[in-house]
């Protein structure tokens, strides 16, 4: 493993100085699970790690802030399954966490890192994005609020600063009941990275909410506000056309080798078939498996 | 104590299940294996790889790696003796370090020994090697083109007809006229079958320290008599100065039969006069071992009541830069193409066709399961074609026991109708089934050992407890138990008293090899006679002992039996060793001798055999397969630990379903693997277990090992694809002729069929639906659930 420096500040000012001393030569790390892979593999460099885990103001907690769920940058995925009010009020993001790799993997990896490490199959970016998640980030400039929407660029890459580290992931607690769901494609049952992640969120006013990743350089979030998608009226054929254009920025890469552009693409519109399905039973109360 | 209360001490032991010997500690991680070993003075060795599969070598610059404190050697080819010495079981292809060209992704340039693994990683980063990428063969195709480079050259074959050529060798098989059988149906198809490899938990490990005038080396192989005789020749060592130390290997499979690394270790060792290590990544294992790839194309002739008249098998298997023992996986896996039926004619054509990939080596079924999946699918679509049940068209046409199927050898060694109609009776085959849903039945036959050459040492200690000396590899298969198993019951000592030595070629006598499932057949049978070794001079001890006949003395199953009495051999033996004390030393051999004119060097020591049904659903949108039902029928003979054959029959299955549903090496144009390592080759877990998996037993005491057994474990591979790929043919109609059946691969089937309906406007084959089931109840069978049940 190539040589690095460890820092373990345990006030977030501390930490907030180290990165704006080093920028882009620091790394900061949570659960490590992409980091320490990437160290050991060689495809990480950094010339200094800062472990974010001991500073006193990053607790592994979800905190409510008025209308809002504040998921500290140091919340691991089975923290979420764990959370009655991540289990109630966004299911969709339960059901992204429990899908995370395996039990281990749950126990370490963050969600903040989850989103910070860009991938485009993030298994919870999805859900994030349709509950209007928002990223918040400090540095020696202050604090700034990100919406998630703003916050990939492609894979492994953010907006964030060289200098900016994620200390807070924030989420609008919805007034009302929403219909959600979180649904993905993997090529065997057990652990796998997704070939097609989709997570979909109705509300009472019938405006649908689709996030999709993993089919693209970045997951993406489109809204059908028309209510046609989650009119249960609609015909087949109308609500077909409707997912075809929602889904037109999907441009899955011709170089992987987990699934084809065309196999990931038809699966896309599986998907959001059966999410809009699964989301409208869900709205209405009913219990509906993913 | 009376012979009653004795019988339970000694009997009992084979046929039930007790607890594995050692697996508290293989479960617990106290089992020492190769990469747990280190020695005081070791140096920590990496390998020199580069970014390509095929180039040349133009330069080496160790100078910056030399440079790194605690390197204490960087070795290239220019280290070893010149021309750099090559190696293999079946020919001396391989170099020790690429020389020259490197001929598959991985393949060692050279390698580092320091005193610390980061700094053997920092320094192997460090060697400068300086190539020109050049092209590849990676599939079939690409190598049999005519204008393909070769991947041997073909100085080295001298004399070798297809030396100009990707072919290795050329096998025929067959017998009957092909042309004189008048089938009214001839079904001809092509059948692929992947790259994979074997996955062993453990990595393959490597120490060797120089040791006086000779050399000890740790390997994890599973034949470490082989690999003796192979570093002997090599370091121009005898046998006796070169000891192998082999500790129970965490998962074989087939992948660490032969020799990989030790050469390169050896030498090593050997020039810095220290001890030198190394553990493969898993990244490194898939570099390291593979199974062949395969196109076989088949052409079944029928009459139309069913009766097979005529096969004409041309097998292609795709084979790595070097021949480890490849080519002979290709000439035994594919003389049994047939399967087990009764053929009039038959015509088999396999090569061994050379490619810049890894080299393929041994792997769980050993070249059967690529022939056995081309077969029983092609038999399948025959039974479709005819509108008949596919069970009835197999027990139509299957050898019954003692019929010769393939003429020359070993005729049909077991009921195989009986495993036929044990598994569809327990898959409810002919009973109704839920729409969408399909059921697929195939079976699978593999030879056993062709040769084979197994000593034994028992020893019975003046207490009566039992050292038995087996050179078998146990890397999970439960050797050591059954041999454990078969001292306790035969000298009556309690299981837990006795110890079973292996894997130390300078301690335990010479065992050809751990292959074929060969282990409780031949060694087992050494390790009884050399029971019975120790009986006979308990016989000679009583004799004396009690003044009478030796002729009048039996000795069974830990009692000595007298006209007038029967002791237990504790009392025997304590009073005829007498106050000396000392031990009792038996030994035995078992041979498994070769046929001269047999196409295989010999005929079967007996036949694995498995039948295999299975359930699936099969999800129209996505190709997702769910396999609800899986039942799985071995024929063992005689079951001398249950459990183990169970368990065995089980992993066979799992590792089936890999290659089946999931598994596959990607390359990309260079002929670099793309999913090197876990998170894109992809095995199955528990979750992709079947919701009902259940493996059952015939056993009818029929095999020619102790008590009756046959060897198991290779032989609940061998179905799976074709059970599993005739269940979805069964449920959607689509025929999917390539593994593995990735939702992908079944999606564009479902859609091919789909816009093939559109088109023509007309229904396909007919699906045949509730085939009438020849039920039949045979014996009571042991029956096992597993998982999810």
């Amino acid at each position: 493993m190539h040589r690095f420096v460890y820092e373990r500040p345990e006030a977030l000012a501390d930490a907030v100085e180290l990165f704006a001393r080093h920028g882009a030569a620091a790394r900061p790390l949570a659960g490590g699970t992409d980091l320490i892979i990437g160290l050991r593999d060689g495809s990480a460099r950094p010339a200094v790690v800062v472990d974010l885990k001991r500073i006193a103001e990053l607790p592994p907690t979800i905190e409510e802030q008025g209308s809002w769920l504040r998921i500290s940058a140091t919340v691991v995925m089975s923290d979420l399954l764990a959370d009655a009010r991540i289990r109630h009020e966004f299911p969709a993001l339960a059901e992204a966490a429990a899908a995370v790799g395996s039990v281990q993997i749950r126990n370490r990896a963050t969600v903040a890192g989850n989103i910070c490490n860009a991938s485009p199959a993030a298994d919870t970016a999805p859900p994030l994005l349709v509950y209007g998640a928002v990223v918040v980030a400090v540095s020696d400039a202050g604090t700034r609020r990100i919406p998630l929407t703003d916050f990939f660029v492609r894979s492994g890459v953010t907006t964030l600063r060289s200098d900016e580290f994620v200390t807070a992931i924030e989420l609008p607690r919805p007034s009302a009941p929403l219909g959600a769901v979180h649904l993905r494609r993997t090529r065997r049952r057990g652990h796998d990275l997704a070939s097609v992640t989709l997570s979909c969120a109705i509300d009472r006013d019938g405006v649908t909410r689709l996030a999709y990743g993993s089919v693209g350089p970045r997951p993406i979030l489109v809204v059908d506000e028309s209510g046609r998608l989650a009119d249960r009226g609609a015909s087949d054929t109308v609500k077909e056309a409707i997912l075809d254009r929602l889904f037109s920025a999907a441009s899955p890469s011709p170089r992987s080798m987990r699934a084809s552009p065309e196999y990931r693409l038809a699966m896309l519109r599986v998907l959001g078939r059966r999410a809009v399905r699964v989301a409208l039973v869900r709205l209405d109360g009913g219990v509906q498996d993913g | 104590m009376r012979a009653e209360a004795l019988s339970q001490v000694g009997l009992g032991r084979v046929g039930h299940s007790p607890q594995r010997v050692g697996g508290r500690t293989r479960v617990t991680g106290e089992q020492r294996y190769v990469g747990d070993i280190h020695l005081a003075d070791e140096l920590q060795v990496k390998l020199v790889t580069i970014p390509a599969a095929r180039a040349r070598i133009v330069a080496i610059d160790a100078a910056a790696a030399q440079a790194v404190p605690g390197v204490r050697l960087v070795f290239t080819p220019a280290d070893l003796p010149q021309p750099v010495p090559r190696f293999g079981p079946q020919f001396a292809d391989r170099p020790v370090l690429a020389v020259g060209e490197t001929k598959y992704h991985g393949e060692p340039v050279a390698a580092v020994a320091a005193e610390t693994v980061e700094a053997a990683e920092e320094a192997v980063r460090l060697v400068q090697v300086h190539y020109e990428e050049l092209p590849a063969l990676v599939t079939i195709g690409a190598a049999l083109d005519p204008a393909a480079p070769l991947v041997q050259d073909p100085s080295s074959r001298p004399g070798d007809p297809l030396a100009h050529t990707n072919v290795l060798r050329e096998h025929r098989y067959g017998w009957g006229d092909l042309d004189a059988q008048a089938a009214e149906l001839v079904v001809d198809h092509r059948y692929r079958f992947p790259m994979v490899t074997h996955f062993a938990i453990e990595p393959h490990a490597f120490l060797a320290a120089p040791d006086g005038s000779g050399i000890v080396v740790w390997s994890t192989i599973q034949h470490p008599y082989w690999l003796q005789r192979m570093l002997a020749k090599l370091l121009g060592l005898p046998l006796a100065k070169v000891r192998v130390i082999a500790p129970d290997p965490g998962g074989g499979f087939g992948g660490k039969q032969h020799t990989k690394y030790e050469p390169l270790l050896a030498f090593m060792a050997l020039r810095v006069g220290r001890p030198v290590r190394l553990v493969l990544s898993l990244e490194e294992s898939f570099q390291a071992a593979r199974r062949a790839a395969a196109e076989v194309q088949v052409r079944t002739g029928v009459c139309r009541d069913g009766t097979l008249v005529f096969q004409e098998i041309a097998a292609d298997y795709l084979i790595g830069a070097y021949a480890d023992i490849a080519d002979r996986v290709v000439g035994k896996g594919s003389y049994i193409a047939c399967g087990p039926y009764r053929l009039p004619a038959v015509r088999i054509v396999a090569r061994a066709i050379l490619s810049h990939t890894v080299p393929s080596t041994a792997f769980r079924g050993f070249g059967t399961p690529q022939v056995i999946w081309a077969v029983e699918s092609n038999i399948d679509e025959v039974a479709r074609r005819l509108g008949l049940d596919p069970l009835e068209l197999r027990l139509k046409n299957v050898a019954r026991k003692g019929e010769v199927f393939i003429p020359g050898d070993t005729p049909a060694d077991g009921d195989w109708a009986e495993s036929l109609r044990k598994a569809a009776e327990a898959i409810g085959w002919g009973t109704p089934r839920a729409p969408g849903r399909g059921r697929g039945i195939a079976l699978g036959i593999k030879l056993g050992p062709t040769t084979g050459l197994s000593y034994a040492t028992v020893r019975l200690l003046a207490d009566g407890s039992v050292i038995v000396s087996a050179g078998t590899s146990d890397m999970g298969q439960g050797a050591r138990t059954v041999f454990a198993q078969i001292a306790a019951d035969e000298l009556g000592a309690p299981l837990d008293w006795v110890t079973v030595v292996m894997g130390d070629t300078a301690v335990v006598p010479y065992d050809q090899q751990t292959s074929a499932s060969r282990s409780t057949v031949l060694m087992g049978s050494a390790v009884l006679r050399a029971c019975r070794d120790v009986q006979a001079q308990l016989r000679a001890m009583a004799a004396r002992l009690y003044e009478i006949d030796e002729a009048a003395v039996e000795v069974t199953r830990g009692i000595v039996r007298l006209p007038q009495r029967e002791l237990p051999i504790s009392v025997v033996l304590s009073e005829g060793l007498g106050p000396l004390g000392g031990e009792l030393i038996g030994t035995g051999e078992a041979r498994k001798e070769p046929v001269p004119g047999h196409p295989l060097g010999g005929t079967a020591a007996f036949y694995d055999f498995n039948c295999t049904a299975a359930e699936v659903e099969v999800d129209e949108d996505t190709g997702d397969v769910t396999i609800l039902r899986y039942v799985s029928v071995s024929d063992v003979g005689t079951a001398i630990n249950p459990l183990q054959v169970h368990a065995q029959d089980a992993g066979a299955a799992i590792m089936g379903l890999g290659h089946t549903l999931m598994e596959q090496y990607i390359f990309d144009e260079a002929g670099r693997i793309r999913n090197l390592g876990a998170i894109d080759y992809r095995i199955p877990t528990s979750m992709d277990l079947p919701r009902a998996f259940e493996t059952l037993l015939v056993e009818n005491g029929d095999g020619p090992g102790p008590y009756g057994a046959k060897g198991i474990s290779e032989g609940a591979l061998l179905p799976v694809a074709p059970a599993i790929a005739a269940a979805i043919r069964d449920g959607t109609g689509v025929a999917i002729r390539e593994l593995p059946l990735t939702p992908e691969r079944v999606w564009r089937a479902l859609r091919e069929r789909d816009a093939a309906e559109t088109a023509s406007d007309v229904q396909g084959v007919p699906l045949a639906e509730g085939f009438p089931m020849a039920a039949r109840h045979g014996k009571p069978s042991r029956r096992r659930q597993h998982g999810q049940g």
